[in-house]
């Protein structure tokens, strides 16, 4: 499903993966752990194909990195939906219109969307919450917004970046419940954290980023 | 291409709503520039204009003997017209050349010679393309070689003056014209690329959301197309009250001002597409 076999990387001077392999399956949880700086984010990016590598390949369903057209980029995406520390949510509109955006920007018809949207806030617990706006929101509603949002073009594997960073144990754990949730249902997730906690919490498997290399 | 038109104008007019701030910027920078330009291009056509009129006035007097009979006359007229850059000639006969006299200078000739002294002749105005003093003394050349022609008056050092200072201001007025159009280019790139930038999270969401590069563009081009046209709508109607008042003071003819009127918001538009699309180009960027 997901295949980085010898990608090398480097920013500038600095290289941050030394021909990394990694196979992430279908339904699997895996977290990525790492001190900081040291490539977690630019892991995820790969996946995402947002960066390439140097050297190497990474594959995700279908597209490989050495040969996706600029053009099927979008549509690698809608399979991999994304979730960011910082949220990255228009504050200028609601919930309901944040989650619906992910499914308007994607060219669904708009009844679709409608009970699409209504569906994936019933599932994380927001429907209540569906005309607030985002400033009225705490940090794991927030949160659980994003995972709305990423899960609306129901995408095969959820790339979540440090989703628990900004947020107290609590709401860290209502997140991590989610997403475990979901992963039960067939969605693989690729999660990076600095919590060790939460991986004793909720086990998966685990991969460490040190000196560039992947160490299982 | 997922395109979903009613999405994109939707987004385009909701987005200029939001960015209100940059949006008034884009449409006044528009609208100035615009206007600038317009007046500009006013100036250019009635500068162009005066001075074809002047090379059109430019004409080329030809005097016969004036024993020549009233068939010669006519065939020397033939002639004139087949010669090339001819484009017209007006006969004028010894009584109308007396007549033209007395109007211009009040003196009677006939009454102190006791006879009329002016000859007849033909007043040629060349074919446009004749215009120029080069080709204007090709012209007298041929001309001057016909038979009947007894002298062919042609201001010719006047003419190359007139032909020198017409095309040093078209030449100044072209570049002027060319530095405020880049210029305004630029700036509405730039003004754009301001509403684009508040606007960066959104697209940045879009790309990461999987929207394809058209449907992210759609809105912010229609944006750009609504700014721009605004802007060039508003520059038209600046322009209309300041000629409005400026000929209420000084009733002249200006030339082209329905075509000045109506380009503003043609190259409004115009510039509002391109100026988005090259603006979105940087945000586009995988």
């Amino acid at each position: 499903m997901i295949q980085l076999v010898d990608v090398w990387y480097r920013i500038g001077g600095n290289a941050i993966f030394n021909g990394i392999d990694l196979q992430v399956k279908a339904g699997e949880f895996l977290y990525v752990v790492g001190q900081s700086g040291v490539g977690k984010t630019t892991l995820l990016r790969l996946i995402h194909m947002e960066i390439f590598p140097q050297r190497g390949k990474v594959t995700v369903s279908e597209y490989c990195s050495q040969t996706i057209r600029s053009g099927e980029i979008p549509y690698l995406r809608r399979k991999t939906g994304v979730v960011f520390q910082d949220y990255m949510l228009l504050d200028d509109r609601n919930v309901y219109e944040n989650v619906a955006f992910a499914l308007w920007a994607t060219g669904v018809s708009g009844r679709k969307i409608k009970k699409r949207v209504f569906h994936m806030l019933a599932d994380v617990g927001l429907s209540h919450k569906r005309y607030s706006m985002i400033h009225e929101l705490s940090g794991g509603e927030k949160q659980r917004v994003v995972i709305a949002r990423a899960l609306a073009n129901e995408p095969f594997v959820l790339l979540a970046d440090e989703p628990t960073g900004n947020l107290d144990s609590e709401s860290a754990d209502d997140v991590l419940r989610l997403l475990k949730r979901i992963n039960s249902r067939g969605t693989a997730v690729v999660m990076t954290t600095h919590r060790l906690e939460l991986v004793q919490s909720f086990p998966g498997r685990l991969i460490r980023i040190s000196e560039g290399k992947l160490i299982a | 291409m997922s395109l979903n038109a009613s999405y994109s104008f939707r987004e385009g007019w909701i987005g200029l709503r939001r960015a209100r701030l940059a949006s008034v910027v884009t449409i006044s920078t528009v609208a100035l520039t615009l206007f600038l330009l317009s007046s500009m291009l006013l100036m250019t056509i009635n500068i162009h204009r005066i001075i074809d009129t002047f090379k059109k006035k430019m004409s080329i007097e030809i005097f016969m003997d004036s024993s020549q009979t009233a068939a010669q006359i006519m065939e020397l007229e033939n002639r004139l017209l087949r010669t090339p850059g001819v484009q017209e000639a007006v006969f004028i006969s010894k009584e109308k050349a007396l007549e033209k006299f007395r109007e211009e200078f009040g003196e009677d000739p006939l009454a102190l010679l006791g006879e009329n002294p002016l000859p007849p002749s033909f007043q040629i105005t060349l074919k446009p393309q004749y215009r120029t003093p080069a080709r204007a003394e090709e012209a007298v050349h041929w001309i001057s070689q016909l038979e009947g022609v007894d002298e062919v008056v042609y201001h010719g050092r006047l003419f190359k003056t007139v032909d020198r200072w017409s095309r040093t201001i078209l030449l100044v007025d072209f570049c002027l014209l060319l530095l405020v159009l880049v210029s305004t280019l630029l700036l509405v790139a730039n003004t754009l690329r301001l509403t684009l930038l508040v606007q960066s999270k959104n697209i940045k969401i879009m790309r990461l959301v999987g929207a394809t590069q058209w449907f992210i563009r759609m809105p912010y081009i229609i944006q750009g197309v609504i700014e721009g046209g605004l802007g060039g709508t508003l520059s038209a109607l600046i322009l209309w009250i300041v000629l409005k008042g400026v000929l209420l003071r000084f009733p002249v003819v200006l030339h082209g001002v329905l075509t000045v009127l109506g380009m503003p918001i043609l190259l409004g538009v115009f510039l509002g597409f391109f100026g988005s699309l090259i603006g979105l180009k940087r945000f586009l960027r995988t």
